[in-house]
């Protein structure tokens, strides 16, 4: 799959989805604004693991600092929602920084470890400083400029920002940087052996990885109006990790469409039983079992066995 | 010279691999480094390239001190090598992966805008073609055989441009014609390319075929270094290494 | 000075005391955790859940046996035993199928049971939470710094040791033991010499497990058994492996210890943020010991 028809692809379906609310009711603007954002937030994680390798096993954290990050400035701190729209973005990559400063002298399953931890650490602080974050309740009913405060607005805003936000991590994935990135995820000691300097560049893929992280946030404020500790809980990281994992890891647009499942499946599951998790939980070690490269990963596969040897460049 | 190893030191867990090993290399030389399997070659070299932090003794490059100093910065001072087990990144192309080699060479990886296909194409295609791998360019390089993956390995050390090139058995496991041809390729790049090449080798007939000098080693000690002849005719290397039989006459 | 004269008062080394007994239920997990991280290296994330089944299991033990003393004795017993069938089960299923993928499969197959493990115990038990009356035996207290000290609290502080010893016992002084540390090295030559590894790393597994609900039986008693006590357990035991040194059982002791005193000292000086505290403690560690205080076996 050559990385233009991936493009191809996503402006596709964007154009889709730009004329989606006008035939569709509003609780499925609603989903799909949900799933863009949820989506971003997957494709953000695997930035950093499918394509860094690296074990960034709570990648909630951002998502969540984002989201309080322009919560706070808004209702506590009483600025404009455009600048609390870019402050959450900023706080998360500051906290990615600093997260992945601690972690990132440490190996594969010790960073993972260590970053579930210190997310906990993040979450216990935000669920207990009720001045301030409005513990565990969260902040509701947070305010929107008028032009995203309808549900057409907030719709198409959580498009367009986020249709941008793939856009970009796509760019920079093929980039030198990008390049890099995958070789050390391919092999440290030889990404080291032609100088490239391992931890610098994976802090900097942690760091752009929670910037993004911290836009979807953004966006699920301004979908939802409101932001919660579960947030950034360390099990709604592994739920992201499950949608990377479901989509293709490998793949740039898995994860957006391992969170299209997953989001989709609890919003229908939910309505029929109390046992969503058992649900998610069976589905998960299927994956494992039988689709280790995901759903698009699989669908690569067999199409790269199916079309001659000259194609198999990429499926990226 | 161009690189000078002075007593230098290694132990792993209370083994000593390295117990003061000393190295010359003159610019424009090829110099194998012998010694029996676990004589502490690997090693050495991991010391030079900075893979290992030394815990003694010295390494100069080119009249500078470079002991200790980590693997990203030896290769950016012109030092670079391939590795005896092959050492590549699997999930990407032939193409691919000498292009992030001429990419961090010409210290671009942080460039995060600019799509890797418009950069650093013609370095890449040049070095391919020199390796003889430009066929295979677009393959997935985890489905090459073992032989090209070898060369690839030597292909990515180029990627660094380096003035010293370190083979770690630079023709381990390859088949007789592939080692017929990886030896010339290596003779290319010193007549060529103008390269230093520092290699190991168990083979002793490509050692005395390509190389000018020779350090033998043995349980992480230099025995002796100097030219061909001087060291195939030195007793203790027959001794210790080539198993006191007299090849001094071969 | 003064906050050296705070920290000898006695009501202080009281709480110490209380938060030290409660250390050695996180010990008694933690090893648990650790034992299969060292030997198996997976971060294995059900393992808060095995804790939460064995203190619901605890409950139902403990009431089928009509209560009392007996019943708590036979939930001690049995409890962890069934939580090890448990993970047994899933080991031979599911997990034995994959040790040779990456861990981070492994890791989210370990989240995906954890999963279930919720679930299912919604499923028997219900949402609401659980009490598991303590027997008369260990009712009351014992002036302590002239503070009472609850009598369950010394039990606990007698079970973790007795546990480290049992486990070092079983880790340097049994084949098994010996087998399972030389797999940790090196599973190929462990494999190579005609040992049948996967038993070895199901036993392992199921040691680990067992420890789990072991640490949940010992809890039941003091607190309320209820969903989600998994979820913060786990973090906490992650924090005190990573301190000791993945995969070494007295790291894990350690890491309990130092865990247990800054919390509970935390929780004393500054009571809306104590929970800073233990967290603090992991990074100075860190940053001086980047791989824990005591030799990790990876």
């Amino acid at each position: 799959m050559g990385a233009r028809k991936s493009i191809v692809a996503l402006l596709i379906i964007l154009a889709i989805l730009a004329i989606a609310p006008f035939g569709l009711p509003r609780f499925y603007t609603y989903l799909i604004a949900l799933i863009v954002t949820t989506g971003l937030l997957a494709t953000s994680l695997n930035f950093v693991l499918g394509f860094g390798g690296i074990y960034q096993f709570h990648h909630a954290v951002f998502y969540g600092a984002g989201a309080y990050g322009a919560a706070i400035m808004i209702v506590k701190l009483g600025y404009p929602a455009w600048l609390g729209f870019i402050t959450g973005p900023v706080v998360a990559a500051v906290l990615s920084f600093v997260i992945g400063l601690i972690c990132v002298r440490l190996s594969k399953l010790y960073f993972g470890m260590l970053q579930i931890s210190l997310g906990s650490l993040v979450w216990a602080i935000v669920y207990r400083w009720y001045g301030f974050t409005g513990g565990d309740d969260g902040i509701h009913g947070i305010p929107m400029p008028e032009l995203i405060g309808s549900p057409f607005g907030s719709y198409y805003f959580t498009l367009i920002v986020g249709g941008l936000s793939l856009l970009v991590m796509y760019r920079i994935l093929n980039s030198p940087f990008g390049s890099a990135l995958q070789g050390i995820r391919d092999n440290v000691v030889r990404s080291q052996a032609v100088g490239v300097s391992v931890r610098r560049h994976q802090l900097a893929a942690i760091v752009i990885a929670g910037f993004f992280g911290g836009v979807a946030g953004v966006l699920f404020v301004v979908v939802d109006n409101s932001v919660f500790p579960d947030m950034m809980f360390w099990t709604l990281s592994l739920e992201i990790t499950i949608m990377a994992l479901l989509g293709g890891w490998l793949t740039f647009l898995g994860p957006l469409l391992g969170a299209a499942v997953v989001v989709s499946l609890r919003t229908f599951v939910s309505g029929v039983t109390d046992y969503w998790t058992l649900v998610m939980g069976i589905l998960l070690v299927l994956v494992i079992l039988f689709l280790p490269e995901g759903l698009l990963g699989y669908v690569f596969e067999v199409w790269k066995r199916r079309t001659s040897e000259s194609s198999e460049v990429q499926q990226r | 010279m161009m690189l000078e190893v002075r007593g230098i030191q290694k132990s792993f867990a209370g083994f000593q691999a390295v117990n003061g090993a000393n190295l010359d290399v003159a610019e424009g030389e090829i110099v194998a480094v012998i010694g029996p399997n676990g004589a502490g070659k690997t090693t050495l070299f991991n010391l030079i390239t900075g893979i290992l932090t030394p815990d003694g003794g010295q390494v100069i490059f080119k009249g500078e001190d470079i002991t200790g100093l980590p693997a990203h910065r030896t290769c950016k001072k012109g030092i670079t090598r391939s590795f005896q087990v092959v050492n590549i990144f699997s999930r990407l192309t032939v193409f691919e992966n000498v292009r992030i080699a001429v990419l961090s060479q010409q210290g671009r990886t942080f460039n995060l805008f600019t799509p890797s296909k418009r950069l650093a194409t013609k370095e890449t295609a040049e070095i391919l073609e020199s390796v003889g791998l430009i066929r295979k360019k677009d393959s997935v390089c985890g489905a090459l055989s073992h032989g090209e993956q070898k060369v690839l390995e030597i292909a990515i050390a180029l990627g660094g441009k380096p003035e010293l090139l370190i083979l770690d058995e630079p023709t381990a496991g390859m088949s007789p014609e592939e080692t017929a041809r990886c030896i010339d390729l290596i003779k290319q790049l010193r007549t060529n390319m103008g390269l230093t090449i520092l290699f190991c080798e168990h083979d002793m007939e490509i050692v005395f075929g390509i190389a000018n000098r020779i350090m033998v080693m043995v349980r992480g000690v230099t025995i002796i270094q100097g030219a061909c002849d001087e060291v195939r005719c030195n007793q203790a290397v027959q001794d210790a290494y080539l198993g006191g039989s007299d090849v001094c006459s071969v | 000075m003064d906050i050296i004269s705070f920290i000898c008062s006695p009501g202080v080394l009281c709480q110490v005391l209380v938060g030290l007994s409660r250390t050695v239920i996180l010990f008694i997990v933690a090893s648990g955790l650790s034992l299969i991280l060292g030997v198996l290296r997976i971060p294995n994330i059900a393992h808060g859940s095995l804790y939460m089944i064995g203190a619901f299991l605890a409950f139902s033990v403990s009431k089928a046996f009509g209560g009392g003393i007996t019943g708590y004795w036979m939930a001690i017993l049995l409890a962890p035993l069934i939580v090890a069938a448990l993970s047994f089960i899933a080991e031979r299923a599911i997990f034995c199928r994959l040790y040779e993928r990456e861990h981070i499969m492994l890791f989210l197959l370990t989240f995906a049971f954890a999963l279930i493990f919720g679930d299912l115990v919604k499923l028997v038990w219900g949402a609401e939470y659980r009490t598991v009356s303590m027997p008369r035996f260990f009712q009351g207290s014992i002036p302590i710094f002239g503070l009472p000290f609850p009598i369950y609290n010394f039990f606990l502080l007698f079970m973790g040791p007795l546990v480290a010893i049992m486990l070092w016992v079983i880790v340097n002084k049994t084949k098994m033991g010996k087998i399972s540390r030389a797999a940790a090295v090196d599973r190929e030559m462990v494999g190579a010499v005609g040992i049948n590894v996967s038993m070895v790393f199901a036993t392992v597994f199921v040691i680990g497990c067992y420890l789990a609900g072991l640490g949940g039986a010992l809890v039941a008693p003091i607190v309320n058994v209820t969903l989600g006590m998994d979820h913060t357990l786990i973090i906490e035991a992650f924090l005190i492996v990573i301190m000791g040194g993945l995969g070494n059982i007295w790291g894990a002791l350690l890491g309990a210890l130092i865990f247990g005193v800054t919390q509970s000292l935390g929780i004393l000086i500054w009571p809306q943020f104590g929970i800073i505290f233990p967290y603090a403690a992991v990074i100075v560690v860190l940053s001086f010991r980047p791989t824990g205080l005591l030799r990790s076996t990876w």
